[in-house]
């Protein structure tokens, strides 16, 4: 950008990266990954990161590097091995709570103006079930395609496309319900209390183990 | 991130091992007008893209180097997120796209007077890019010639 002529400034999450690269403008701050500017719907806190990144653009030479200073920050712990609490003896089937937790996500819609991450492999809600069924026998060994992936998606590509809408789908429903609910205690939920967490954690030992490499290479980021 | 040493051991690791390039120094284009004077272009590397467009993929050679255009006037609810890195909190962004990218607190800026204008377009790449030739090389510099050629003046650079 600066080769170019273009003047630049950001915000970095890794202070010791940003270290390595020397960007010629740059803010680092101590929040978790996803979290760039700091709170979600805290408007004047996203200001003042943002201000403190333009004021960067006073400089006259850099490299920059500035540090964000604030209060500790509780680490996010995303990953299903890391999250997994004693296993929830009684779940439904996982149909059963796709179906269940459907109000909960036209509530989510309701309430973020129609806004959601599903989506990304372009399979509808209504057939989620039948994404569910193809999982299922993935897993069992029965089948390695789907009749409902779309042509321009590998079959890796597809799996994971419609892992993400999955993960997104139950987390904007127990959001919906529980708005209040810390990233840490919404991530516990997915992978300790839902059969869906289970089915994910399945799907993830079996790609691990396909002699598919883009298979293998896309299971690493299933249960996470 | 949260300090180094409150990660978990694989996580630090991870992060200290990553292979990040390392520069002795950077490029620099000084700055010859107010930011209240400046057009403003926003460029992510958060792997957002618009609902329907092709998703950022798992590739072979390092990451998915290409770039998406997100119209500025795009309806969020249409804005969606592919990146294919496993390591961070996604809860975040469905609550409030800001979050990383932070179009309505340009847009207030702009009303304020604090920034002269925002770019008809802003860009998304993913991160956490094991090699990044295809960026160096080919990918930033074809946005890099966009943005001039929209008369933008500063890049606002977010990750996620």
């Amino acid at each position: 950008m600066e080769e170019a002529g273009l003047v630049s400034t950001g915000i970095a999450l890794v202070e010791e990266h940003a270290r390595k690269i020397k960007p010629p403008r740059i803010l680092s701050v101590p929040f978790n990954f996803g979290n760039t500017l700091g709170e979600v719907n805290n408007p004047s806190f996203q200001h003042e990161i943002l201000e403190a990144t333009f004021d960067l653009l006073d400089r006259a030479e850099g490299p920059v590097l500035e540090i964000f200073e604030t209060d500790e920050i509780e680490r996010v712990v995303l990953s299903r091995s890391e999250v997994k609490t004693a296993a929830v003896s009684k779940k439904e089937d996982t149909f059963v709570e796709l179906a269940n937790i459907e109000a909960n996500y036209e509530k989510w819609l309701g309430m973020n103006k129609g806004r959601t991450a599903v989506g990304l492999s372009s399979i509808g809600i209504d057939q989620f079930p039948a994404v569910v069924a193809f999982l299922k026998e993935f897993i069992a060994g029965n089948t390695n395609d789907s009749e409902i992936r779309p042509e321009q998606f590998s079959i890796a590509h597809f799996i994971r496309y419609c892992v993400d809408d999955l993960k997104s789908y139950y987390l904007e429903s127990r959001i919906a319900v529980d708005p209040k609910a810390s990233m840490n205690e919404l991530y516990r939920w997915l992978w300790s209390e839902t059969a869906m967490g289970d089915l994910l954690g399945e799907l993830a030992e079996v790609m691990n183990e396909s002699e598919d490499k883009e298979v293998k290479a896309v299971a690493f980021g299933i249960a996470r | 991130m949260p300090k180094l040493e409150i990660l978990s051991q694989p996580q630090r690791e991870m992060l200290l091992n990553w292979p990040s390039p390392e520069n002795e120094d950077s490029p620099w284009t000084p700055m010859i007008k107010p930011l209240s004077e400046c057009k403003i272009a926003l460029v992510t590397t958060a792997g957002l893209h618009v609902r329907g467009d092709k998703p950022f993929t798992t590739a072979k050679n390092g990451g998915d180097a290409s770039f998406r255009v997100i119209p500025r006037v795009t309806d969020p609810a249409n804005i969606v997120q592919s990146h294919t890195s496993i390591g961070f909190d996604r809860t975040s962004i469905y609550k409030d796209i800001n979050i990383t990218f932070p179009i309505d607190r340009l847009n207030e800026l702009v009303a304020l007077g604090k920034i002269g204008s925002l770019s008809d377009n802003y860009y998304s790449f993913m991160g956490a890019l094991r090699n990044i030739s295809g960026l160096t090389d080919e990918y930033g510099p074809k946005v890099a010639k966009n943005l001039l050629d929209e008369q933008v003046d500063v890049v606002l650079l977010t990750p996620t």
